[in-house]
């Protein structure tokens, strides 16, 4: 009956599954937006090859938030520790020139005395102020190739070379020049520190925090357990605020489905009351009901959220989505519950409708 | 014979506002176990109210309804239904099929209602189709049936689950005079070779001639038996 039921309204029954799949769609990809972006950044920060960062006391974990208030000195004194075999001051900004990503002002032999080098893909290294290099996927998503010019921080940059992705941001710069576009003459916004015996950070971790006791010293195991969403501001109130309105347009829609069959199956539901069908055999039929829609919608949606993933990739490579299967099953049951809700006040109604009066409706 | 049906002083009365429409004015009425009996009346005499007190659909003002030994009055709404769906099979003038299964599922439907679920054996819902001739029918939904063959179907929904007592609301209101005999002469046969006990309401005198016993009813009152 339930299936037949769905059957006999295609239309409706096809809206509310594409409802519930909107709503799991949105839940899935905004999460998993959100959770791939801090993932991507933490990812591709550890990707520096530093064993630990130095950052000031009161700034963000999220590089590019932090500005750049730190002296370049600094670097000149964590190099005479003894634990310390490596330190590339890095100068981190944002830009929004082609979607926000950031750039890394680098020293390029400190850089890559710390991580061992980029990885050239086209093109050449660092060499004039004006010259930048750019990360494969940046260069992928924005169709450039090595020898072009770009606009970035209202500057003409040529891009020296592409080089593999993964080693902090997207595009690199030589320190001096960024400091000067800037106009921070002298400042970083952190250092990426190599420890003088691999696998052992905690005597560097103890030295530089003699050193420089009013600064943030971390290693990156550390650094990698902060960057979650829950550990960034805002993100999760984003997170909420984004799953409430899924669950507001999931709930509302199946709300008015039932609400409208309900109302349209007045006469059937005398028809089963008569036969003896008692409140909670009603209100079961339609949560039933429900229930298939709504696993409808689910499977709907995790299959859209998985296409919709590949086509972003496809289309803006700097955005990663990370699907997890924690947050799958989450959406299913958020999905799962807000239809329920949505579908218990009609079921309610339907399981109080007196027989005589619902035999009478024409 | 056992007593079935046992009516006494049965009021009911409507409220509309302030306004009070009383429908049943002090009916009594005794049924046996096993009779085919008739109330006749024209539209707005009561009989409809009544029959629907009787199969516990709506309750009575004041009065004692007794059915198969259990006081309406004094059961709530759950009991009621449960009465419903263990002692009674309704049948109603528009069919009141559900339009969305076929005529197989509306009968497998009265089984699962009455928590027999498949329980109600095939040779049983077999020889119920057989008795209404339904055999070849059972694959329709009600859209795709006559007027006969629907109340076929519906009579065959009522009496699946073997209940005490059927009540028929104006069975033939709506059918022709060929497929009102029809289905008048399948409830007799239900009556005569499985003593199903039937109280029909009609407003036609003639279809009240099936039955073994008339009662007439006018304005909220049993005139004669």
């Amino acid at each position: 009956m339930i299936v037949a039921n769905l059957l006999m309204r295609p239309v409706r029954t096809a809206l509310s599954v594409t409802a519930v799949a909107v709503e799991v769609v949105l839940i899935i990809l905004v999460v998993g937006l959100t959770h791939g972006m801090v993932q991507d950044t933490a990812l591709r920060t550890q990707g520096v090859g530093a064993d630990i960062m130095v950052q000031p006391q009161t700034t963000s974990i999220l590089l590019g938030l932090s500005g750049s208030p730190m002296p370049i000195q600094i670097a000149d004194r964590l190099r005479e520790l003894s634990q310390v075999k490596a330190v590339a001051p890095v100068m981190v900004q944002a830009s929004s020139s082609g979607g926000v990503t950031l750039i890394y002002g680098i020293e390029k032999k400190s850089f890559d005395a710390v991580g061992g080098g980029f990885r050239f893909l086209e093109g050449h290294d660092l060499g004039a102020s004006e010259e930048v290099l750019v990360d494969d996927i940046y260069a992928r998503a924005n169709h450039i190739r090595a020898g072009q010019t770009i606009q970035l921080l209202n500057q003409s940059l040529r891009v020296a070379g592409v080089v593999e992705h993964g080693k902090g941001a997207r595009i690199f710069m030589q320190l001096d020049a960024l400091q000067d576009l800037m106009g921070s003459i002298g400042k970083v916004s952190v250092f990426f520190v190599k420890g003088a015996n691999p696998g052992q950070t905690a005597p560097a971790l103890e030295q530089i925090r003699q050193v420089l006791p009013n600064y943030q010293v971390r290693d990156m195991q550390e650094f990698m357990s902060l960057m979650t969403a829950s550990n960034l501001p805002g993100l999760n109130n984003f997170i909420t605020v984004m799953i409430g309105l899924a669950v507001a347009i999931g709930l509302l829609v199946i709300f008015v489905t039932m609400y409208s069959a309900i109302a349209e199956r007045t006469r059937e539901i005398g028809i089963l009351k008569s036969m003896g069908a008692s409140k909670k055999c009603v209100i079961n039929i339609v949560l039933r009901e429900t229930t298939i829609l709504t696993l409808l919608g689910i499977g709907m949606g995790i299959g859209l959220s998985y296409l919709i993933r590949i086509l972003i990739g496809v289309i803006f490579p700097t955005l990663p989505i990370l699907i997890t299967g924690d947050w799958l099953l989450r959406a299913c049951l958020i999905a799962l519950a807000a239809s329920l809700v949505g579908a218990s006040y009609p079921a309610f109604r339907a399981s109080r409708q007196d027989p005589i009066q619902a035999l009478a409706y024409e | 014979m056992s007593e079935i049906i046992q009516v006494v002083s049965l009021h009911k009365i409507f409220r509309a506002g302030k306004m009070e429409v009383p429908a049943l004015r002090g009916v009594n009425l005794r049924v046996e176990e096993g009779e085919f009996i008739s109330i006749v009346g024209p539209s707005g005499c009561g009989k409809s109210t009544l029959l629907h007190i009787i199969g516990g659909l709506t309750s009575p003002t004041t009065g004692r309804v007794i059915v198969d030994g259990m006081e309406l009055g004094r059961m709530n709404d759950a009991q009621r239904t449960e009465m419903r769906r263990q002692k009674i099979g309704f049948v109603f003038q528009r069919f009141n099929l559900l339009p969305t299964l076929t005529a197989f599922g509306n009968i497998a439907m009265a089984s699962h209602i009455a928590g027999r679920g498949n329980g109600t054996s095939r040779t049983e819902m077999q020889a119920v189709v057989r008795l209404l001739g339904l055999e070849d029918r059972l694959r329709h939904r009600p859209a795709e049936l006559s007027g006969g063959e629907q109340q076929r179907v519906a009579i065959a929904r009522a009496v699946v689950n073997h209940p005490k007592l059927l009540l028929a609301d104006e069975p033939t209101g709506n059918l022709d005079t060929t497929n009102s005999e029809v289905v008048l002469n399948m409830l007799l046969e239900l009556n005569h070779n499985f003593g199903q006990t039937i109280l029909l309401i009609t407003h036609n005198p003639e279809v009240a001639t099936f039955t073994d016993r008339i009662v007439n009813m006018r304005d909220g009152h049993i005139l004669e038996n």
